[in-house]
């Protein structure tokens, strides 16, 4: 099932289709490497690359950089922390409590982000958490989660129950059974988690806006925000940013889907 | 209300853990505290950030909260003039048909991409691996950007999209994908297809690794292979994450907010506009935040009805 | 990015009034009574702390240079004079009211606050504001429209040093070419548009999206014409819908016109995809940086000039002195803007951002350095405010009008349709 006959034909078929779906990304790098303003008949090739953008971005998104990714690994941290073992509970233990938990997981799902930021910003202000990078790793783990509970049970759910009561039998506790037999198993599920809510967390906007007040925690999100202003546009700067801050994130992109990979074909499950 | 989450389950429970059959009260409460244990967190942590912003919602749905209530703390009590308002203007009708129709198309759109890319990189073939990590790129880009770029790429005359079609001859003039008032609801859409393809492409993949191959081998000796094999073991083995991908899914697109903005401000002549864009527009441009308020509650009621009565048809699916 | 203004000192960390200065919400006791374990938890992980009593807080929205120098500068210079120090804030333009709001709420809010004009009422309405009379900063002088959208009910809230407008943007040599003078007749314009579209070149380009710059633009065409935001479903309204709509239907202005912001309407005119563009002096930084583009700016057409004189909307940003409570910080900041407000300080942010004293006697002056600014000069003397009518109604009404040119724009009803439909929204 999993191998082809064609194996070429297939790489490039897949080329194929990354292409169409990355040639608006294709199109950011190279709107950022034209002078600023000339939006309108960009050329399809950076021919003559102009890095005042780059410059800018440089000069100013550096620390937001940090920023953004020590927000981003703090909320995967805190929420496969909470959330794999509770969607292990849902997902294993007879519990009278569970669907109601997860209705109510659901419902936390359908409210509009801004909702929620509003409501933060007065609780954080009376707590002095904005502007702080444990506000926002709290605040960005709303999206986080939820979702990694819900995608972690549902994986979590078609766990063997065998694999676990051997465990049980054995003599271990829950905990232990969790730790050394459910969480290995479920590793593919918990990367998946872990890369959705690093992204959640890279790509927010509305948190960065709303609960950060000064330029001491920002961002790169609401980095690039500040150029856009009331009257000028700073679209190169934008882009040449967007760029930036992708770099560091595919890395590890790059390298977390090596481990979902490697998760699958160990045949840990099997 | 709980049973309708239930059939998210596929299998049977585990026959039981061992303990829980052994009486004792000391079992039972170890047994407690091991779940309040991996469950409490959790439990917690959603109270303080939904419970709270929700009820907050709620409330101003009933209230008369103006700009002014920021400042002086009162908001009077509204009862339910601000959904008879907000029902009764004539652009939620507009905005109601909007939503369902974006929904119902970004979600066809994204899932069966999705599932199509990742059928396609099940495969393994040179490169792969590399080539599906990089899916995940779109998701990386501040939707800023993302619709910037998407709105030069749109743009009639001189956007990518219509130098390439003018050019090959395809068509006379630029197509107006985002000033046309028939085009405009597709062509958003199309972008959100876009957005949502990572996120649908990934988790089914994942979904589709969780699939254990002897499954397919024991297929295969049966005569079920390709589509056969699709029907009857890749799609009953993926249903609990589809499940998940496609109430996430709506739920998540029922509240797209910044791509439209970015796009079309929820024109032209209200062409894109969403219960989602109305509920921003009254809160943050005419500042009233009470009928904003009605409008996202309205917004989370449709969410909820789709949710139970989604989990309710596939329950009852699974059970035939 | 750094500190905005080099000469600003930050004390400690960021603000938050102490807790017995503000006056204590039904919210702010649930949502203490809610997160109080999170804060035992993260206890010292925030940043709390109070401004020192010669420390001013200030927001504004001019987080791109050079504005954003220009104005530290200038405030700056004034807090230097009084001898306080600045520590101040600019957030993306969009966000502004939210981050107000927000502050409001948890009385938080600066010291020294910018807004945009059409805002100021609205939030004066709501008692967050200082009258300027009160605490002894000098309000004569004025345009009438600055004094317009700084005053609510009877007193002034906020001052704008200087104001813009827009104005009709051509490119020079495009227009030698079709051997046609600047339009100053609408009827011109139409033929002017019409001349000059030609290949990928359309004659204008003008913004008329769904956002509250699209109104900002059918304003002049409106109140040249006699329109009044009172009501907007009246024949001299829907002339001027019509005139815009006619050069859309024409093909003599893009469809895009309905998506592209003020922003996108300069890249097609530097791109040569337009011959003519409204647009504000804001642009001349950029555009004079542009290689061999050729520009000159004239006063936006009246239907029949015989009768009708340009009726400039008003744009610009006014500062005000919000009331947080401390009496001494309010009438410092009080000092700083009065210094900030001063004929010097005025000139200088004049000439250096492109856009016009907001007092009369400032005019000569300000020509003689930028002879350049005279279209928008003079049409500024009696720019109106957008606010002047309606106040804090404005919004509704506002929403309105963009709404009117979106539907006629696309052509989907007459421009009179358009605005009785729009008018049902308001």
């Amino acid at each position: 099932m999993t191998t082809v006959r064609h194996p070429w034909l297939h790489t490039a078929a897949g080329i194929l289709v990354i292409a169409v779906l990355l040639f608006p990304i294709y199109w950011m790098v190279n709107a950022s490497l034209q002078p600023n303003g000339a939006t309108v008949d960009t050329s399809w090739l950076p021919l003559a690359p102009d890095l005042s953008g780059y410059r800018t971005a440089l000069a100013d998104q550096g620390a937001h950089l940090v920023t953004s990714m020590v927000v981003a690994l703090g909320s995967v941290v805190l929420s496969l922390a909470i959330a794999v073992p509770a969607a292990y509970a849902l997902a294993q233990f007879r519990l009278r409590w569970a669907g109601l938990v997860l209705f109510g997981i659901l419902i936390s799902q359908m409210i509009p982000g801004i909702v929620i930021a509003n409501a933060l910003y007065g609780a954080y202000a009376d707590l002095g958490l904005l502007n702080s990078i444990p506000g926002l790793i709290l605040a960005d783990s709303t999206a986080g989660i939820p979702f990694a509970i819900l995608i972690c049970r549902a994986f979590m759910q078609s766990l063997p129950p065998a694999v676990v009561e051997a465990a049980l039998v054995d003599g271990a506790g829950p905990v232990r059974a969790f730790v050394s037999v459910v969480l290995p198993i479920s590793r593919n599920a918990v990367i998946t988690a872990a890369l959705f809510t690093f992204l959640f967390t890279w790509s927010d906007f509305l948190f960065a806006l709303t609960l950060t007040t000064t330029e001491d925690v920002r961002p790169v999100t609401l980095g690039i925000y500040t150029y856009l202003g009331a009257y000028v546009n700073d679209w190169s700067a934008v882009m040449a940013t967007a760029v930036l801050a992708s770099v560091p994130a595919i890395v590890l992109l790059v390298i977390a889907q090596k481990y979902v990979a490697a998760g699958a074909t160990g045949g840990a499950v099997k | 209300m709980t049973s309708t989450l239930a059939p998210v389950r596929t299998r049977p429970r585990p026959a039981s853990a061992s303990p829980r059959r052994r009486p004792g009260a000391a079992r039972a409460r170890q047994r407690r505290l091991v779940a309040a244990l991996f469950l409490g967190p959790a439990v917690v942590y959603l109270l303080l950030f939904y419970g709270y912003p929700v009820v907050q919602n709620v409330v101003m749905g009933f209230q008369h909260y103006t700009i002014s209530t920021f400042f002086t703390g009162q908001a009077p009590w509204a009862g339910l003039d601000n959904y008879r308002e907000v029902v009764g203007s004539p652009l939620f009708r507009t905005a109601l048909l909007n939503t369902v129709v974006f929904t119902v198309g970004s979600i066809a759109g994204q899932f069966a991409l999705g599932l199509g890319i990742a059928l396609f990189f099940r495969r393994r073939f040179p490169l792969s691996g590399f080539l599906r990590s990089l899916i995940l790129l779109p998701w990386l880009i501040p939707l800023i950007a993302a619709s910037a770029v998407w709105k030069w790429l749109l743009d009639t005359e001189s956007g990518a999209i219509n130098r390439v079609l003018v050019g090959t001859g395809l068509v006379d003039t630029g197509v107006p994908w985002l000033s046309s008032t028939s085009l405009a609801l597709v062509t958003v859409i199309a972008v959100n297809v876009w957005i949502g393809i990572p996120f649908n492409a990934v988790i089914l993949h994942g979904g589709l690794q969780g699939i254990p191959d002897e499954l397919y081998e024991a297929g295969a000796l049966d005569g079920a292979t390709g589509r056969r094999a699709f029907r009857h073991i890749t799609w009953p083995m993926l249903r609990p994450v589809v499940t998940v991908v496609l109430v996430l899914g709506v739920v998540y697109t029922l509240k797209v907010l910044d791509i439209i903005l970015g796009l079309t401000g929820g024109g032209p002549a209200n062409a894109t506009q969403t219960l989602a864009t109305q509920s921003y527009q009254l809160s943050f441009a005419t500042f009233d935040f009470g009928q904003g308020a009605a409008v996202s509650n309205i917004l989370i009621v449709i969410s909820l009805v789709f949710a139970a009565v989604y989990l309710r048809l596939n329950r009852r699916a699974v059970d035939e | 990015m750094g500190h905005r203004c080099a000469s600003t000192t930050r004390e400690g960390p960021p603000p938050a009034a102490p807790w017995y200065d503000r006056p204590v919400s039904r919210r702010a006791v649930t949502t203490a009574g809610l997160v109080a374990p999170l804060a035992a938890l993260l206890a010292g992980c925030g940043s709390t702390g109070a401004t020192g009593p010669r420390t001013l807080r200030v927001l504004d929205t001019y987080t791109n240079d050079p504005d954003r120098t220009i104005i530290g500068g200038a405030l700056a210079a004034a807090a230097a004079e009084v001898g306080v120090t600045l520590e101040r804030v600019s957030v993306a333009g969009d966000s502004l009211i939210q981050r107000v709001l927000q502050q409001g709420s948890s009385g938080t809010l600066p010291d020294i606050l910018m807004l945009d004009n059409p805002d100021l009422q609205q939030i004066a309405s709501t008692t967050a504001l200082r009258p300027f009379d009160a605490l002894g900063i000098p309000t004569d002088g004025y345009t009438d429209g600055v004094t317009a959208a700084g005053t609510y009910e009877g007193r002034v809230y906020g001052l704008a040093p200087t104001v813009n407008t827009v104005a009709l943007f051509y490119d020079v040599p495009a227009l030698e070419a079709a051997g046609i003078e600047p339009p100053t007749t609408w009827s011109a314009l139409r033929e002017a548009a019409a001349a000059l579209t030609r290949g990928d070149r359309y004659g204008i380009a003008f913004c008329g999206n769904a956002t509250y710059e699209g109104t900002w633009q059918y304003l002049p065409f409106f109140w040249s014409n006699g329109a009044d935001e009172r009501d907007i479903a009246s024949p001299e309204a829907a002339g001027a819908l019509d005139l815009l709509a006619g050069l859309v239907r024409q093909g003599h202005a893009s469809t895009s016109v309905l998506n592209w912001s003020q922003a996108d309407v300069k890249d097609q005119f530097v791109a040569g995809r337009a011959a003519m563009m409204v647009n504000g002096p804001w642009q001349i930084p950029e555009l004079s940086g542009v290689e061999g583009l050729e520009y000159d700016v004239v006063t936006l057409p009246t239907r029949d000039p015989a009768t009708q004189a340009a009726v400039a909307p008003l744009g610009g940003e006014v500062w005000t002195v919000p009331a947080t409570g401390d009496r001494a910080k309010e009438r410092l900041a009080a000092q700083v803007l009065t210094r900030f407000l001063a004929d010097d300080s005025i000139l200088s942010m004049a000439e250096q951002r492109f856009t016009v004293p907001g007092r009369h006697a400032l005019t000569d002056a300000f020509l003689e350095r930028r002879p350049e600014m005279a279209a928008f000069a003079d049409l500024l003397g009696d720019a109106r405010a957008r606010t002047a009518q309606l106040g804090p109604d404005w919004p509704a009404t506002a929403t309105a009008l963009y709404t009117a040119v979106q539907l006629a724009l696309s052509g989907q009803v007459s421009a009179a349709d358009a605005l009785r439909e729009a008018g049902e929204y308001a």
